[in-house]
Protein backbone atom coordinates (compact mmCIF):
# COMPACT_ATOMS: atom_id res chain seq x y z
CA UNK A 1 0.00 0.00 0.00
CA UNK A 2 2.86 2.30 0.93
CA UNK A 3 4.33 1.76 -2.21
CA UNK A 4 0.84 3.56 -4.51
CA UNK A 5 1.17 6.48 -2.11
CA UNK A 6 3.68 8.12 -4.54
CA UNK A 7 1.29 7.13 -7.60
CA UNK A 8 -1.60 8.39 -5.90
CA UNK A 9 -0.40 11.56 -5.06
CA UNK A 10 1.44 12.09 -8.42
CA UNK A 11 -2.13 11.33 -10.25
CA UNK A 12 -3.95 13.59 -8.00
CA UNK A 13 -1.33 16.42 -9.29
CA UNK A 14 -3.34 15.68 -12.59
CA UNK A 15 -6.99 16.87 -11.07
CA UNK A 16 -6.09 20.26 -11.43
CA UNK A 17 -5.85 20.29 -14.86
CA UNK A 18 -9.12 17.87 -15.42
CA UNK A 19 -11.02 20.20 -13.43
CA UNK A 20 -9.54 23.70 -15.10
CA UNK A 21 -10.77 22.02 -17.96
CA UNK A 22 -13.87 20.88 -16.98
CA UNK A 23 -14.78 24.39 -15.00
CA UNK A 24 -13.63 26.52 -17.99
CA UNK A 25 -14.93 23.98 -20.95
CA UNK A 26 -18.09 24.00 -18.85
CA UNK A 27 -18.79 28.13 -18.49
CA UNK A 28 -17.87 28.04 -22.25
CA UNK A 29 -20.83 25.00 -23.03
CA UNK A 30 -23.23 26.96 -21.11
CA UNK A 31 -22.97 30.45 -22.37
CA UNK A 32 -22.89 29.63 -25.85
CA UNK A 33 -25.53 26.40 -25.72
CA UNK A 34 -28.13 29.42 -24.00
CA UNK A 35 -27.15 31.71 -26.73
CA UNK A 36 -27.47 29.42 -29.66
CA UNK A 37 -30.56 28.14 -28.20
CA UNK A 38 -32.17 31.37 -27.85
CA UNK A 39 -31.13 32.36 -31.15
CA UNK A 40 -32.69 29.14 -32.51
CA UNK A 41 -35.97 29.41 -31.07
CA UNK A 42 -36.13 32.88 -32.25
CA UNK A 43 -34.98 31.51 -35.66
CA UNK A 44 -32.10 34.13 -35.94
CA UNK A 45 -29.11 32.63 -37.82
CA UNK A 46 -30.47 29.25 -37.52
CA UNK A 47 -29.14 27.13 -40.64
CA UNK A 48 -25.64 28.68 -40.11
CA UNK A 49 -26.42 27.71 -35.72
CA UNK A 50 -28.19 24.28 -37.31
CA UNK A 51 -24.69 23.32 -39.18
CA UNK A 52 -21.95 24.35 -37.22
CA UNK A 53 -23.89 22.01 -34.35
CA UNK A 54 -23.84 19.06 -36.82
CA UNK A 55 -19.96 19.49 -37.05
CA UNK A 56 -19.24 19.56 -33.88
CA UNK A 57 -21.29 17.08 -32.97
CA UNK A 58 -20.50 15.32 -36.15
CA UNK A 59 -17.06 14.72 -35.65
CA UNK A 60 -14.88 13.60 -33.18
CA UNK A 61 -13.70 15.36 -30.33
CA UNK A 62 -9.94 14.21 -30.75
CA UNK A 63 -10.25 15.78 -34.57
CA UNK A 64 -11.91 19.16 -32.83
CA UNK A 65 -9.10 19.10 -30.38
CA UNK A 66 -5.94 18.16 -32.86
CA UNK A 67 -7.21 20.97 -35.13
CA UNK A 68 -8.12 24.12 -32.18
CA UNK A 69 -4.09 22.96 -30.68
CA UNK A 70 -1.90 22.42 -34.19
CA UNK A 71 -3.95 24.69 -36.75
CA UNK A 72 -5.71 27.76 -34.77
CA UNK A 73 -2.42 28.88 -33.71
CA UNK A 74 -0.71 28.85 -37.34
CA UNK A 75 -3.97 30.08 -39.37
CA UNK A 76 -5.06 32.93 -36.64
CA UNK A 77 -1.80 33.92 -35.51
CA UNK A 78 -2.41 32.84 -31.44
CA UNK A 79 -0.73 30.85 -29.00
CA UNK A 80 -3.43 29.03 -27.04
CA UNK A 81 -1.32 26.96 -24.98
CA UNK A 82 -2.43 23.08 -23.88
CA UNK A 83 -5.02 24.06 -21.68
CA UNK A 84 -6.30 26.76 -23.27
CA UNK A 85 -7.11 24.60 -26.41
CA UNK A 86 -9.00 22.33 -24.07
CA UNK A 87 -11.16 24.59 -22.97
CA UNK A 88 -11.77 26.00 -26.11
CA UNK A 89 -12.68 22.44 -27.96
CA UNK A 90 -14.24 20.82 -25.19
CA UNK A 91 -16.51 23.94 -24.65
CA UNK A 92 -17.63 24.53 -28.08
CA UNK A 93 -17.97 21.04 -28.56
CA UNK A 94 -20.12 20.71 -25.37
CA UNK A 95 -22.17 23.87 -26.27
CA UNK A 96 -23.36 22.23 -29.33
CA UNK A 97 -24.83 19.11 -27.20
CA UNK A 98 -26.06 21.48 -24.25
CA UNK A 99 -27.51 24.01 -27.16
CA UNK A 100 -30.37 21.03 -28.21
CA UNK A 101 -30.70 19.94 -24.58
CA UNK A 102 -31.66 23.32 -24.16
CA UNK A 103 -33.41 23.45 -27.26
CA UNK A 104 -35.48 20.27 -26.71
CA UNK A 105 -36.42 21.66 -22.61
CA UNK A 106 -37.33 25.47 -24.08
CA UNK A 107 -40.10 23.17 -26.32
CA UNK A 108 -41.70 21.09 -23.87
CA UNK A 109 -42.46 24.56 -22.28
CA UNK A 110 -45.88 25.45 -22.66
CA UNK A 111 -46.10 28.63 -25.33
CA UNK A 112 -48.71 30.07 -22.25
CA UNK A 113 -45.57 30.48 -20.33
CA UNK A 114 -44.01 32.66 -23.16
CA UNK A 115 -47.64 34.97 -23.79
CA UNK A 116 -48.47 35.20 -20.02
CA UNK A 117 -45.17 36.77 -19.55
CA UNK A 118 -46.01 39.49 -22.63
CA UNK A 119 -49.73 39.65 -21.28
CA UNK A 120 -47.89 40.74 -18.17
CA UNK A 121 -45.40 43.21 -19.65
CA UNK A 122 -42.72 41.38 -18.86
CA UNK A 123 -39.17 42.76 -20.86
CA UNK A 124 -37.83 39.59 -23.25
CA UNK A 125 -34.70 39.75 -21.47
CA UNK A 126 -36.33 39.01 -18.19
CA UNK A 127 -38.85 36.59 -19.38
CA UNK A 128 -35.68 34.47 -20.91
CA UNK A 129 -33.73 35.10 -17.36
CA UNK A 130 -36.34 34.74 -14.51
CA UNK A 131 -39.21 33.19 -16.34
CA UNK A 132 -37.99 30.44 -18.90
CA UNK A 133 -34.51 29.87 -18.19
CA UNK A 134 -35.25 29.01 -14.20
CA UNK A 135 -37.81 25.99 -15.60
CA UNK A 136 -36.17 24.97 -18.61
CA UNK A 137 -32.83 24.50 -16.11
CA UNK A 138 -34.98 22.48 -14.02
CA UNK A 139 -36.37 20.33 -16.68
CA UNK A 140 -33.33 19.17 -18.48
CA UNK A 141 -31.34 18.81 -15.40
CA UNK A 142 -30.81 14.75 -15.31
CA UNK A 143 -29.67 15.17 -19.05
CA UNK A 144 -27.40 18.17 -17.78
CA UNK A 145 -25.98 15.98 -15.41
CA UNK A 146 -24.82 13.24 -18.15
CA UNK A 147 -23.51 15.77 -20.47
CA UNK A 148 -21.28 17.39 -17.20
CA UNK A 149 -20.30 13.47 -16.53
CA UNK A 150 -19.57 13.16 -20.64
CA UNK A 151 -17.50 16.22 -20.75
CA UNK A 152 -15.52 15.04 -17.79
CA UNK A 153 -14.52 11.98 -19.02
CA UNK A 154 -14.01 14.01 -22.78
CA UNK A 155 -10.95 16.12 -20.98
CA UNK A 156 -8.99 13.24 -20.53
CA UNK A 157 -8.22 13.31 -24.14
CA UNK A 158 -6.18 16.61 -23.21
CA UNK A 159 -3.53 13.62 -22.84
CA UNK A 160 -2.87 13.43 -26.42
CA UNK A 161 -1.68 16.95 -26.68
CA UNK A 162 0.64 16.06 -23.74
CA UNK A 163 -2.23 18.22 -21.02
CA UNK A 164 -0.49 16.76 -17.37
CA UNK A 165 -4.17 15.50 -16.20
CA UNK A 166 -5.42 12.26 -14.38
CA UNK A 167 -5.37 10.72 -16.88
CA UNK A 168 -1.55 11.58 -18.62
CA UNK A 169 -0.73 11.52 -15.00
CA UNK A 170 -1.41 7.78 -14.85
CA UNK A 171 0.32 7.09 -18.03
CA UNK A 172 3.37 8.61 -17.23
CA UNK A 173 4.15 6.93 -13.67
CA UNK A 174 2.93 3.55 -16.19
CA UNK A 175 5.79 4.54 -18.59
CA UNK A 176 8.16 5.26 -15.73
CA UNK A 177 7.83 1.76 -13.78
CA UNK A 178 6.49 -0.34 -16.61
CA UNK A 179 3.33 -1.34 -15.15
CA UNK A 180 -0.04 -0.01 -16.18
CA UNK A 181 -2.58 -1.56 -14.14
CA UNK A 182 -2.02 0.12 -10.48
CA UNK A 183 -1.97 3.27 -12.38
CA UNK A 184 -4.50 3.49 -14.89
CA UNK A 185 -6.96 1.62 -11.45
CA UNK A 186 -6.19 5.19 -9.72
CA UNK A 187 -6.76 7.12 -12.70
CA UNK A 188 -9.81 5.27 -13.15
CA UNK A 189 -10.93 5.27 -9.33
CA UNK A 190 -10.17 9.59 -9.26
CA UNK A 191 -12.64 9.77 -12.59
CA UNK A 192 -15.12 7.36 -11.13
CA UNK A 193 -15.18 9.51 -7.47
CA UNK A 194 -15.81 12.63 -9.54
CA UNK A 195 -18.78 11.11 -11.91
CA UNK A 196 -20.82 9.73 -8.53
CA UNK A 197 -19.91 13.52 -6.99
CA UNK A 198 -21.48 15.32 -10.33
CA UNK A 199 -24.13 12.55 -10.20
CA UNK A 200 -24.96 13.33 -6.24
CA UNK A 201 -25.16 17.20 -6.54
CA UNK A 202 -27.29 16.97 -9.64
CA UNK A 203 -29.61 14.79 -7.47
CA UNK A 204 -29.53 17.14 -4.71
CA UNK A 205 -30.57 20.06 -7.42
CA UNK A 206 -32.98 17.87 -8.97
CA UNK A 207 -34.55 17.56 -5.55
CA UNK A 208 -34.05 20.97 -4.57
CA UNK A 209 -36.55 21.84 -7.57
CA UNK A 210 -39.26 19.11 -6.70
CA UNK A 211 -41.54 21.80 -5.11
CA UNK A 212 -41.53 24.00 -8.01
CA UNK A 213 -43.24 21.42 -10.30
CA UNK A 214 -46.63 22.46 -11.52
CA UNK B 1 -64.30 50.54 -24.02
CA UNK B 2 -63.71 48.09 -26.70
CA UNK B 3 -64.85 48.40 -30.73
CA UNK B 4 -64.50 45.43 -32.27
CA UNK B 5 -65.40 45.89 -35.75
CA UNK B 6 -64.97 43.20 -38.95
CA UNK B 7 -62.37 41.26 -37.12
CA UNK B 8 -61.36 38.30 -39.81
CA UNK B 9 -59.01 35.44 -38.76
CA UNK B 10 -57.77 32.85 -40.16
CA UNK B 11 -54.98 29.74 -39.63
CA UNK B 12 -54.06 27.84 -42.70
CA UNK B 13 -56.91 28.78 -45.37
CA UNK B 14 -59.21 28.01 -42.06
CA UNK B 15 -61.51 30.64 -41.38
CA UNK B 16 -61.68 30.87 -37.41
CA UNK B 17 -63.16 34.67 -37.32
CA UNK B 18 -65.14 36.30 -39.95
CA UNK B 19 -66.83 39.60 -39.93
CA UNK B 20 -67.30 39.76 -36.40
CA UNK B 21 -67.97 42.88 -34.60
CA UNK B 22 -69.30 44.09 -31.26
CA UNK B 23 -68.87 46.47 -28.62
CA UNK B 24 -67.99 46.48 -25.13
CA UNK B 25 -69.39 49.23 -22.17
CA UNK B 26 -67.39 50.42 -19.33
CA UNK B 27 -68.18 48.28 -16.34
CA UNK B 28 -69.91 45.73 -18.22
CA UNK B 29 -69.39 42.11 -18.10
CA UNK B 30 -69.98 40.90 -21.98
CA UNK B 31 -69.85 36.92 -22.15
CA UNK B 32 -68.97 34.93 -25.17
CA UNK B 33 -70.72 31.90 -25.97
CA UNK B 34 -70.24 29.46 -28.32
CA UNK B 35 -69.47 25.58 -28.98
CA UNK B 36 -66.11 24.41 -28.32
CA UNK B 37 -64.02 25.36 -31.99
CA UNK B 38 -66.39 28.65 -32.48
CA UNK B 39 -63.60 30.70 -32.50
CA UNK B 40 -64.49 32.56 -28.71
CA UNK B 41 -60.67 32.06 -27.40
CA UNK B 42 -58.99 33.42 -30.83
CA UNK B 43 -60.93 36.24 -30.44
CA UNK B 44 -60.04 37.44 -27.15
CA UNK B 45 -56.00 36.37 -28.30
CA UNK B 46 -56.75 38.77 -31.24
CA UNK B 47 -57.82 41.40 -28.83
CA UNK B 48 -55.05 40.73 -26.37
CA UNK B 49 -52.69 41.08 -29.63
CA UNK B 50 -51.59 37.64 -29.11
CA UNK B 51 -52.51 36.49 -32.34
CA UNK B 52 -52.80 39.24 -35.37
CA UNK B 53 -55.94 39.58 -36.86
CA UNK B 54 -56.24 39.14 -40.97
CA UNK B 55 -58.84 42.31 -41.13
CA UNK B 56 -60.99 44.68 -39.42
CA UNK B 57 -60.23 46.70 -36.73
CA UNK B 58 -59.52 46.77 -32.68
CA UNK B 59 -60.21 49.57 -30.89
CA UNK B 60 -59.74 49.24 -27.24
CA UNK B 61 -59.09 52.84 -25.17
CA UNK B 62 -58.18 50.25 -21.82
CA UNK B 63 -55.22 48.25 -20.48
CA UNK B 64 -56.09 44.55 -21.22
CA UNK B 65 -55.61 42.24 -18.45
CA UNK B 66 -55.66 38.68 -19.80
CA UNK B 67 -56.80 35.21 -17.57
CA UNK B 68 -55.51 31.62 -19.61
CA UNK B 69 -57.50 28.88 -19.25
CA UNK B 70 -54.76 27.17 -17.84
CA UNK B 71 -54.20 30.43 -15.88
CA UNK B 72 -49.94 29.53 -16.41
CA UNK B 73 -48.76 30.65 -13.11
CA UNK B 74 -45.31 30.64 -13.12
CA UNK B 75 -44.50 27.20 -11.55
CA UNK B 76 -40.98 28.12 -9.76
CA UNK B 77 -42.51 31.21 -8.23
CA UNK B 78 -44.50 31.06 -5.23
CA UNK B 79 -47.73 32.95 -5.32
CA UNK B 80 -46.76 36.10 -3.66
CA UNK B 81 -43.64 36.16 -6.05
CA UNK B 82 -46.23 35.61 -9.28
CA UNK B 83 -48.05 38.89 -8.51
CA UNK B 84 -45.32 41.05 -7.09
CA UNK B 85 -42.92 39.97 -10.30
CA UNK B 86 -44.42 42.12 -13.58
CA UNK B 87 -44.61 44.86 -11.57
CA UNK B 88 -41.59 45.22 -9.75
CA UNK B 89 -40.08 44.68 -13.07
CA UNK B 90 -42.02 47.66 -14.39
CA UNK B 91 -41.10 49.70 -11.41
CA UNK B 92 -44.63 50.51 -10.21
CA UNK B 93 -44.06 51.89 -6.71
CA UNK B 94 -42.81 50.21 -3.85
CA UNK B 95 -45.71 48.75 -2.25
CA UNK B 96 -46.66 45.97 -4.71
CA UNK B 97 -45.84 43.60 -1.83
CA UNK B 98 -48.82 45.41 0.58
CA UNK B 99 -51.45 45.61 -2.05
CA UNK B 100 -50.41 42.15 -3.65
CA UNK B 101 -51.08 40.77 0.71
CA UNK B 102 -54.04 43.14 0.23
CA UNK B 103 -55.50 41.36 -2.75
CA UNK B 104 -54.93 37.75 -1.28
CA UNK B 105 -56.47 38.64 1.10
CA UNK B 106 -59.76 39.90 -0.37
CA UNK B 107 -59.42 36.55 -2.24
CA UNK B 108 -58.91 34.71 0.23
CA UNK B 109 -55.69 33.10 -0.53
CA UNK B 110 -53.56 34.79 1.69
CA UNK B 111 -52.15 31.68 3.90
CA UNK B 112 -51.30 30.19 0.66
CA UNK B 113 -48.72 33.52 -0.25
CA UNK B 114 -45.72 31.00 0.23
CA UNK B 115 -46.90 28.24 -1.99
CA UNK B 116 -46.13 27.41 -5.28
CA UNK B 117 -48.79 26.61 -7.52
CA UNK B 118 -47.68 23.01 -7.69
CA UNK B 119 -49.46 23.14 -4.00
CA UNK B 120 -52.58 24.34 -5.26
CA UNK B 121 -56.16 23.27 -5.79
CA UNK B 122 -57.76 24.39 -9.24
CA UNK B 123 -60.12 27.08 -7.71
CA UNK B 124 -56.64 28.68 -5.55
CA UNK B 125 -54.89 28.41 -8.53
CA UNK B 126 -57.80 30.77 -10.54
CA UNK B 127 -57.92 32.99 -7.80
CA UNK B 128 -54.00 33.40 -7.98
CA UNK B 129 -54.25 34.06 -12.12
CA UNK B 130 -57.05 36.69 -11.25
CA UNK B 131 -54.85 38.48 -8.60
CA UNK B 132 -51.73 38.15 -10.36
CA UNK B 133 -54.30 40.15 -13.75
CA UNK B 134 -55.61 42.39 -11.26
CA UNK B 135 -51.83 43.57 -10.09
CA UNK B 136 -51.33 45.03 -13.71
CA UNK B 137 -54.33 47.42 -12.96
CA UNK B 138 -56.48 46.62 -16.06
CA UNK B 139 -59.63 48.36 -17.43
CA UNK B 140 -60.93 45.18 -19.62
CA UNK B 141 -60.41 41.57 -18.21
CA UNK B 142 -60.15 39.28 -20.97
CA UNK B 143 -61.24 35.92 -19.30
CA UNK B 144 -60.36 32.51 -21.23
CA UNK B 145 -63.42 29.59 -19.72
CA UNK B 146 -62.60 30.67 -16.01
CA UNK B 147 -64.82 27.99 -14.94
CA UNK B 148 -63.01 25.03 -17.33
CA UNK B 149 -62.46 22.31 -15.14
CA UNK B 150 -63.78 23.58 -11.86
CA UNK B 151 -66.93 22.10 -9.94
CA UNK B 152 -69.94 23.74 -8.74
CA UNK B 153 -69.49 25.07 -5.90
CA UNK B 154 -66.03 26.37 -7.24
CA UNK B 155 -67.96 27.62 -10.12
CA UNK B 156 -70.07 29.62 -7.61
CA UNK B 157 -66.98 30.93 -6.07
CA UNK B 158 -65.85 32.07 -9.45
CA UNK B 159 -69.42 34.25 -9.74
CA UNK B 160 -68.79 36.10 -7.00
CA UNK B 161 -65.39 36.80 -7.31
CA UNK B 162 -66.01 37.94 -11.04
CA UNK B 163 -68.92 40.28 -9.66
CA UNK B 164 -66.38 41.95 -7.04
CA UNK B 165 -64.05 42.65 -10.33
CA UNK B 166 -66.96 44.17 -11.89
CA UNK B 167 -67.56 46.35 -8.64
CA UNK B 168 -64.10 47.76 -8.58
CA UNK B 169 -65.29 49.00 -12.35
CA UNK B 170 -63.60 46.86 -14.00
CA UNK B 171 -65.28 45.59 -17.56
CA UNK B 172 -64.89 42.33 -18.84
CA UNK B 173 -65.01 39.94 -21.30
CA UNK B 174 -65.52 36.33 -20.74
CA UNK B 175 -65.37 33.11 -23.10
CA UNK B 176 -66.92 30.35 -21.53
CA UNK B 177 -69.08 27.34 -23.23
CA UNK B 178 -70.96 26.81 -19.69
CA UNK B 179 -74.41 28.99 -20.52
CA UNK B 180 -75.35 28.37 -16.89
CA UNK B 181 -72.48 30.29 -15.86
CA UNK B 182 -72.78 33.06 -18.47
CA UNK B 183 -75.98 33.78 -18.08
CA UNK B 184 -75.76 33.81 -14.17
CA UNK B 185 -72.53 36.97 -14.45
CA UNK B 186 -72.98 38.57 -17.88
CA UNK B 187 -74.93 41.59 -18.77
CA UNK B 188 -75.03 40.49 -22.18
CA UNK B 189 -73.78 37.86 -24.13
CA UNK B 190 -72.82 37.20 -27.99
CA UNK B 191 -72.91 34.02 -29.34
CA UNK B 192 -70.14 32.70 -31.56
CA UNK B 193 -70.31 29.70 -33.91
CA UNK B 194 -68.32 28.73 -36.49
CA UNK B 195 -66.33 32.23 -36.20
CA UNK B 196 -69.76 34.24 -36.79
CA UNK B 197 -71.58 35.81 -33.94
CA UNK B 198 -75.19 34.57 -34.45
CA UNK B 199 -77.55 36.38 -31.59
CA UNK B 200 -76.76 38.13 -28.83
CA UNK B 201 -79.04 38.58 -25.45
CA UNK B 202 -79.31 40.25 -22.17
CA UNK B 203 -79.55 37.26 -19.76
CA UNK B 204 -81.17 39.73 -17.10
CA UNK B 205 -83.93 40.98 -19.17
CA UNK B 206 -84.97 37.14 -20.29
CA UNK B 207 -87.27 34.49 -18.79
CA UNK B 208 -85.08 31.86 -20.11
CA UNK B 209 -81.92 32.83 -21.77
CA UNK B 210 -80.31 29.66 -21.81
CA UNK B 211 -82.77 27.51 -23.48
CA UNK B 212 -83.40 30.73 -26.44
CA UNK B 213 -79.39 30.61 -26.52
CA UNK B 214 -79.36 26.53 -27.34
CA UNK B 215 -81.54 26.93 -29.79
CA UNK B 216 -79.02 28.37 -31.77
CA UNK B 217 -75.99 25.95 -30.79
Amino acid sequence: MEELIPSILFIGKGILITMQLLIGSLAIGITLGILASILKYKCIAISFINRIISILRGTPVILQLAFIYFLVPSLLGVKLGIVGAGVITFGLNSSAYIAEILRAGIESLPNGQFEAAKTLQIPVAYMWKDIILPQVLRNILPAMTGEVVSLLKDTALIATIGGMDIMRSAQTIAAEKFAYFMPLCIAGGYYYAFVLLIECLGKKLEQGGQHAKS
Amino acid sequence: MLKVNGVGKQFDNQKVLECVSFNVEKSNIMGLAGPSGSGKSTLLRCIQKLETIDGGAIDCDAKTGFMFQDFQLFPHMTVLENLIYAPNIQNKGKNQKKHAKELLQNLGILPKKDNYPGQLSGGQKQRVALARTLMMHPGLLLCDEPTSGLDVATTLDVVSLLESVKDMGITMLIASHDLDFLTKIADKIILLKEGCIICDVAPKSMNNPITYLKKYY
